[in-house]
């Protein structure tokens, strides 16, 4: 074939067409859906049982729900402020131990599965205790039985004042269809799995995304928005060229100093939506390292961290730690109210000092290993800055995130940042982080305590244990505070500033609720398109 | 022809179990749990224990490298340590991605590239000829994954004539979509075939039959395509061959850049997350493509010139 004038013309007049047809295409987008671009390959599952990646959790919240859960854009700071889903009340025995639901009649499970009933509820309890990746969780409920169709009594091994926390509002007791699950198999249910929510799954697509739209039999108020997609863009650029485009409507931001100002300059129109606290950025302090293992290096140490200055430099996303928790959830510290000895104000000169005094007059260096995710390396650098003033030459490793954890996990770091998500019950971060049981191992197979807190020094095991068995709300608060203290006594684990969970979102798009606190993932069933 | 095919079907069998022995290493030497990576950092001893021996991650080495070997063997590549899905039906939801980039980004780069080498070749050190050999320069000169984000900030993000990532769905909404992605990877193979089209084609023009041809009263246009031409192409057709390779390889960062599914995307994905049955089967396609298109430029190479003879 031969390429002539004519030919070529032909060719660019067809181009032309083409981009033309394209143009229309990607602006012709329907108004009636919600596109929220996520940050991961792909999803891996609709199961809320099954979940392991964060992003999947925004389609899970549209289309399952819980017994009860706290008010939209919002965690829950007392038992008292959870509110009825699908139970429409409850009873904790004295010794909280017994848990009784009272269900909502006539709500219907999506594609004609039928009305809940209590024998979903206990084939839902049950199946998240035998499989799935809340099984810790559910290892404290000892059996669930049905009282009737419209009641449910959850017995528990050992009392649980926060249960509606820890465990009804999880995402391992979003309410399933037996039925479903029986017809559509357990390995086709991962994907593929029946909910109550206000939207429906139409399609799960593990490359692109999940797609969902309007259940119209839902018992409660229905969605606004006829359809929802969550759509996955792992690489932060094409995600946010995606929301600046119009291509999609909320995207996940990246959290990193200076990423929302960035997006503003943009267009300054842009809505930026996040909860507090998010995560909470920790540092642990091997006990088993020299000079780490002298408590006044470790007291030096905290004089050396400006703590404030971290979370200023990650506004507005960052927060202050003043212990492990928030000063507004459930057992918070203030600085006020402290007892001198342990409120460390930043003072690299008093940080010198007790590293002359612990031996260490011309300072000390070590190497800490760090994830290259934004979160991790710019919060480590500015500590690593504010170290050295006070004497510390903090040699970071910056590698992949991946192996960073890994190395983590095998007890290799010296000075471990970690970021987690919690809600406000605080016994879940010691539990994971300061637990003798859940001392890291060098061979990989413990657990978060990358400190070696409660095994090197004695800890907080005994004050846990009591938390957890409490049988009043106000004895459990009282004995996290007491591991608070103890903790910022010992340093084995440094607070070091939150990071807010954050979506930037197109202001045509109304969520109907402000978003405060919460988890990763909001609802979207009373937002709106303009 | 058939005993040729065989000994190099027999020489394409070691290549790839080295390959596939490689990446099996690698990614056991590379530092990361993929237990970790798909439970994530909060989870628990215990899940992440149950988690390694579901997935075999518990059994030693050896072992885990032969069921690896016999799954290739028997076309069972496994599951997905993150998602649970068989990397079968994983690679075959992505790999028509990979094809159609790949052959579009071919087609655009043939369509532009051999033209412009024609045109210089008979413009000899005339503007034309200084302006293809400019492009080649621009063309090798700027990276797969730098262009791809210039175009994708002109086209798409600042005029809007593109969607900014993904697929499309119906024919038309997927030529749309793989229209700069395409235009991407060819723009560095019509430098490359502009380039080996004209020195191929300059130097068969002076060759004593195309004289003969002239001299003889031929029109110059059939000079150029039936005697310049088509003797100019042995050349061109292995470059094509080196062409398809490394469009295809090329693939991994435009995927990426486009936020376009395929083979390369999902290799990335899976090497962050350590998922190890998907890079193995995703590396096992690439290198099968590979061993696929060489055996195939040999078979060419053989049918399009007769001098090419097996001993």
């Amino acid at each position: 074939m031969t390429l002539n004038r004519r030919n070529f013309l032909e060719l660019t007049a067809a181009t032309t067409a083409l981009s033309a047809i394209g143009v229309s295409t990607a602006h012709a987008q329907s108004d009636d859906t919600i596109r929220i671009a996520l940050a991961a390959g792909g999803p891996r599952h609709s199961d809320p049982n099954l979940t392991t990646q964060g992003p999947d959790n925004w389609a899970t919240e549209q289309i399952y729900e819980q017994l009860a859960r706290p008010d939209d854009g919002r965690f829950a700071l007392a038992p008292e402020e959870y509110l009825p889903v699908l139970a429409t009340e409850w009873s904790m025995s004295d010794d909280a131990k017994t848990w009784t639901f009272k269900l909502r009649e006539g709500v219907q499970f999506h594609r004609g599965y039928g009305e809940m009933t209590s024998d979903d509820v206990v084939f839902t309890y049950l199946k998240a205790k035998e499989v799935g990746t809340g099984r810790v969780i559910m290892a404290n409920v000892a059996d669930v039985v049905a009282n009737g169709p419209y009641e449910v009594v959850v017995t528990l091994n050992a009392p649980d004042v926060n249960f509606l926390g820890t465990t009804v509002f999880s995402l391992n007791t979003n309410i399933v269809s037996k039925k479903a699950y029986e017809e559509i198999g357990a390995e086709a249910f991962a994907t593929d799995a029946v909910g109550t929510g206000p939207y429906e799954l139409v399609r799960f697509d593990s490359e692109s995304g999940t797609y969902l739209k309007r259940f119209e039999d839902y018992w409660g108020e229905k969605a606004k928005v006829g359809n929802i997609e969550c759509l996955y863009i792992a690489d932060t650029t094409a995600r946010t060229l995606a929301l600046i485009s119009g291509q999609v409507d909320m995207i996940e931001a990246v959290r990193a100093p200076g990423w929302i100002d960035s997006i503003r300059q943009r267009d300054p129109n842009m809505q930026v939506d996040m909860t507090v606290p998010g995560s909470f950025n920790t540092l642990h302090v091997n006990l088993n390292r020299a000079p780490f293992d002298n408590l006044q290096v470790r007291q030096a140490l905290m004089h050396a961290i400006d703590r404030a200055a971290v979370s200023q430099a990650l506004a507005p996303m960052g927060g202050l730690l003043v212990g492990l928790q928030p000063d507004f959830f459930p057992p918070g510290l203030k600085t006020e109210g402290l007892p001198e000895e342990l409120r460390y104000p930043y003072n690299p000169e008093r940080a010198r000092e007790l590293l002359a005094e612990a031996g260490f007059p011309d300072g000390v260096s070590f190497d800490a290993l760090c994830s290259q995710r934004e979160d991790y390396s710019s919060t480590m650098l500015i500590v690593q800055e504010q170290l050295r003033l006070a004497g510390f030459n903090m040699n970071l490793i910056i590698g992949d995130h991946t192996a960073y954890h890994a190395d983590n996990r095998s007890d290799k770091n010296t000075l471990a940042m970690h970021a987690s998500s919690y809600p406000p019950i605080p016994t879940q971060i010691y539990i994971q982080q300061l637990y003798s049981k859940a001392e890291v191992k060098a061979d990989g197979s413990g657990g978060g305590n990358y400190s070696h807190y409660g095994v090197t020094i004695p800890g907080v095991d005994d004050l846990i244990e009591q938390a957890l068995s409490a049988a009043d709300y106000d004895t459990y608060l009282e004995l996290c505070r007491e591991v608070e203290l103890q903790v910022l006594r010992d340093l084995p684990l440094i607070g070091l500033s939150t990071l807010s969970y954050t979506i930037v979102r197109n202001p045509r798009i109304e969520l109907g609720y402000p978003v405060e606190s919460g988890y990763a993932r909001w609802r979207l069933h009373r937002a709106t398109k303009a | 022809m058939a005993r040729y095919l065989l000994l190099r079907l027999g020489d394409a069998i070691p290549t790839l179990f080295l390959v596939l022995t490689l990446v099996f290493v690698a990614m056991r030497i590379l530092p990361g749990d993929p237990a970790l990576a798909a439970l994530g950092d909060a989870a628990l001893p215990e899940q992440l224990a149950e988690f390694r021996e579901r997935m075999g991650l518990n059994v030693p080495l050896w072992q885990q490298y032969f069921n690896f070997l016999g799954g290739v063997l028997t076309l069972d590549l496994g599951r997905s340590l993150l998602s649970n899905t068989p990397v079968l039906t994983l690679i075959a939801q992505n790999l028509p991605y990979t094809i159609e980039l790949t052959m579009a980004a071919m087609l655009m780069g043939i369509v532009a590239g051999i033209p412009l080498g024609v045109v210089a070749a008979t413009n000899r050190n005339k503007t034309p000829d200084t302006g293809v050999r400019l492009f080649s320069l621009i063309g090798y000169a700027i990276p797969d994954f730098f262009l791809g984000a210039l175009l994708l900030i002109t086209f798409s993000l600042n005029m809007g004539w593109f969607p900014i990532n993904g697929a499309g769905t119906d024919f038309v909404s997927r030529v749309h979509h793989i229209f700069l992605p395409a235009l991407t990877l060819a723009f560095v193979k019509a430098a490359f075939l502009g380039r080996l089209t004209r020195t191929s084609l300059l130097e068969v023009l002076g060759k004593d039959y195309v004289r003969t041809a002239r001299a003889k009263g031929a029109k110059e246009n059939r000079v150029i395509y039936q005697h310049g031409l088509r003797n100019a192409m042995l050349p061109v057709s292995t470059g094509l061959g080196l062409s398809l390779l490394s469009t295809l390889s090329g693939s991994v960062a435009v995927e990426l850049v486009f936020n376009r599914p395929g083979i390369g995307r999902l290799l990335i994905d899976a090497i962050a997350e350590r998922d190890y049955a998907v890079i193995q089967g995703g590396v096992l396609v690439f290198a099968g493509f590979v061993v696929l298109i060489n055996l195939l430029m040999d078979l060419v190479y053989v049918v399009i010139d007769p001098r090419v003879r097996v001993k």
